[in-house]
């Protein structure tokens, strides 16, 4: 009788381990799934808010890894007819230059500009802020022929000498999605986010963020002097000529080419394929 | 005493139960090892990849050390960056330096001022690299594709409609004597134009507060509407078992080379400004493929493919190619006619006049097509679904046969171009498609 009880409380026993450790592998199993799943990356380029302050995108970003610490990215940087804009740099803002500026600004930086004689404030000084985030891979040679291009539109420095916050996300467009703007645009097309979204993922939905632009809400204190963490540290600049001319096409070799070919006579371009072909049989 | 007479029992009488046990503690362990290993190998660093940074350390500094590393360092190794992907141009940079990069010497004109003098150096080596969670080919969003037959193969259905034709496809259908239909999508060609937009936040700043202010213009994101409606991938071609493979018949001559006879492309309908510089091919020009143009085709091309046989003498018996059959008892040549076995084939080859352009430029498509097979095609329609981004020029298709244009708005807004060719196409037969776009 003693027997069987302690062999049924045996197998209670054995049948309650079996259980739990059955439950603990299924646990287990589903914990390592979850976790790998979690782990995937998602197919975004920006896992930040845009409101971070300047410069804490473009760090994390070198962090990320890729061709991007050292790079000098050429940027374009176009305003309304008559604005004037120089960069920071050693400390002060060089001489002002008429737009379209041409520059080569690091990846992960921040400068500072001044845009000065604004046609509809007169007087007045914006100073925006570029903030490079990402950078462009053209073919070996066309680095410079392609920039970014960055547009301080006249709306924005309205608002900006206005006392308000502007940030515009500059975002390389998705050739799958991009719109069919009909004929070409003068300027570049850009949207407003709605209230509470953020610009940076917005526009990492529709491309790949590369540029961060902000103006307004800051002006350098005169009385003080050169601000360094106004000025950002002035990061070093990689002044560009103006717009380089198209490089010119690369000449075929004499050898290979067609000295036979008048260019208003294409039947003439083979003679002897030509001769061939009448006496094909048809 | 009781609990050893059980279980000597239980041997006895079942010995299965620990053999069980074994199995099961085995299986418990290694699936706890699994485990282990999962959840050890999710947590890597992000920058681990095969393909990625850390796979070339050794000839790379780290990412974030900017302090200038040696230019030995930026020699890339050459099984890790001897080709882009295959999904972009050669020309194209996917993030490692091309050989000879930081040669102080190496001739640079569009290069910035400094370069000479080796600094300050662009970028570093990391091979073909995409940023965490985007796929390979990288970076694919700066370059306008057109051409090729991507996503759903394309097909003819029965009432003559073309479903599965996407954006940035160029296909070519055509009808065989039997009654078939075939589709031949041509060669893909990259144009490096990327094209920036904004997105734009206004926030209002006070002295020390700061409040969220509303827009003023509030714009939603409009998407492109995809309504093409996908068919079911099930047109399956069932190939025929090619016999006497081995034998080079006069079938692969004729196929390959034909009879000399495809010059006749530019014909009484011939292109107002004659052969542009990019085209002067001789693929182009008369269908025969020169080796020495590899590289020039390679480069109007995204993937040159060699269709090339060397000039042999054909011998033609009544208006057919015979084949030599030579044998070890006689010592004369026997000449046979045999008969070939239906082979439709066209191809199509399409190049463009610029490898990159910027919004506002005109690009030239050139799209050559042959008849490749040995038997007459008819209805050949070429059909190129261009990408949003690319707009049709009205009136400057041409083509060097008598064909009909139509134009049809695609699902990205752009343009899909219909040429029809008038005529049936003989073998050894092509002709020469050519129209421009303009960059928007």
């Amino acid at each position: 009788m003693v027997t069987t009880f302690r062999r049924l409380a045996d197998n209670v026993i054995d049948s309650g381990q079996r259980v739990a450790g059955r439950m603990a592998m299924a646990a287990l199993v589903c914990l390592g799934t979850l976790s790998a799943v979690s782990a995937q990356q998602p197919p975004v380029h920006f896992w930040h808010p845009a409101g971070l302050p300047p410069g804490a995108i473009g760090s994390q970003q070198l962090q990320r890894g890729g061709p991007l610490p050292g790079f000098f990215q050429p940027v374009e940087i176009t305003a309304p007819q008559g604005v004037m804009i120089s960069l920071a740099e050693e400390g002060r803002f060089g001489n002002p230059q008429p737009v379209p500026v041409r520059a080569g600004l690091l990846v992960g930086q921040v400068y500072r500009l001044c845009a000065i004689n604004l046609p509809f404030q007169p007087g007045v000084e914006v100073f925006p802020t570029i903030e490079v985030i990402d950078r462009l891979y053209a073919p070996r040679g066309l680095e410079a022929r392609f920039p970014v291009h960055i547009e301080l539109p006249r709306e924005d420095l309205e608002m900006a000498a206005q006392g308000k916050f502007v940030t515009r996300v500059i975002y390389v467009e998705n050739p799958q999605a991009a719109l069919p703007a009909q004929g070409i645009a003068v300027e570049q097309s850009w949207f407003d986010v709605a209230p509470g979204m953020d610009p940076l993922a917005v526009a990492d939905t529709l491309g790949r963020p590369i540029a961060i632009v902000r103006m307004g809400g800051r002006v350098p204190d005169q009385g003080a002097g050169p601000d360094m963490s106004f000025l950002f540290g002035c990061p070093p600049v990689l002044k560009l000529p103006p717009q380089p001319s198209l490089p010119a096409p690369q000449a075929r070799p004499k050898e290979q080419a067609q000295p036979s070919t008048p260019p208003a006579k294409p039947d003439a371009a083979a003679p002897a394929a030509k001769s061939r072909s009448e006496a094909a049989p048809r | 005493m009781n609990r050893t007479i059980r279980v000597s029992v239980g041997r006895v009488s079942n010995p299965s139960p620990r053999t069980d046990d074994r199995l099961a503690r085995l299986w418990r362990l290694a699936l706890v090892a699994i485990c282990t290993l999962i959840l050890c190998s999710c947590r890597g660093p992000v920058g681990g990849r095969g393909n990625g940074p850390v796979a070339n350390s050794d000839a790379a500094a780290s990412p974030g050390d900017s302090s200038g590393p040696s230019p030995s360092s930026f020699i890339p190794h050459p099984s890790s960056f001897s080709s882009p992907s295959p999904a972009l141009p050669q020309q194209a940079f996917p993030g490692a330096p091309p050989a000879g990069a930081f040669d102080p010497q190496a001739q640079c004109p569009a290069c910035p001022p400094g370069w000479e003098m080796g600094v300050p150096l662009p970028y570093q080596p990391t091979g073909p690299w995409a940023p965490p969670g985007i796929g390979l080919p990288w970076p694919q969003d700066e370059y306008l594709a057109d051409g090729g037959d991507q996503g759903i193969p394309a097909a003819v259905t029965a009432s003559r409609q073309v479903r599965g034709l996407e954006m940035e496809d160029t296909v070519a259908h055509f009808d065989t004597r039997d009654g078939q239909t075939i589709v031949e999508p041509s060669n893909q060609v990259c144009l490096y134009s990327p094209r920036f937009r904004a997105v734009r936040q206004v926030v209002g700043a006070n002295e020390s507060d700061q409040m969220v202010a509303s827009s003023g213009v509030t714009q939603p994101v409009r998407l492109v509407s995809t309504g093409d409606a996908a068919i079911p991938g099930s047109t399956k071609q069932n190939r025929q078992t090619v016999r006497q493979i081995g034998q080079k018949s006069v079938t692969i001559a004729r196929t390959r080379q034909g009879d000399g006879a495809v010059s006749t492309a530019v014909g009484p309908f011939a292109f107002h400004n004659g052969f542009k510089p990019y085209e002067d091919l001789a693929v182009i020009r008369t269908g025969k493929f020169e080796r020495a143009e590899l590289a020039w085709l390679a480069r109007g091309t995204t993937a040159a493919i060699t269709w090339t046989s060397d000039q042999a003498v054909q011998i033609m018996l009544d208006r057919k190619a015979a084949s030599a059959a030579v044998s070890d008892q006689k010592v004369d040549t026997l000449y046979s006619v045999d008969e070939p076995p239906a082979n439709p084939k066209l191809r199509v080859i399409k190049v463009a006049s610029t490898p990159f352009a910027e919004v506002g430029d005109t690009v030239d498509f050139t799209i050559r097509f042959d008849n490749m097979g040995n038997q007459v095609i008819g209805n050949v329609v070429i059909l190129d679904s261009l990408t949003t981004r690319l707009e049709y020029v009205e009136k400057s298709a041409q083509c060097s046969l008598p064909a009909a244009f139509s134009t049809s708005q695609n699902e990205g807004g752009s343009v899909v171009l219909r040429c029809e060719i008038a005529q049936p196409l003989e073998p050894g037969k092509g002709g020469i498609l050519r129209f421009t776009c303009r960059v928007r």
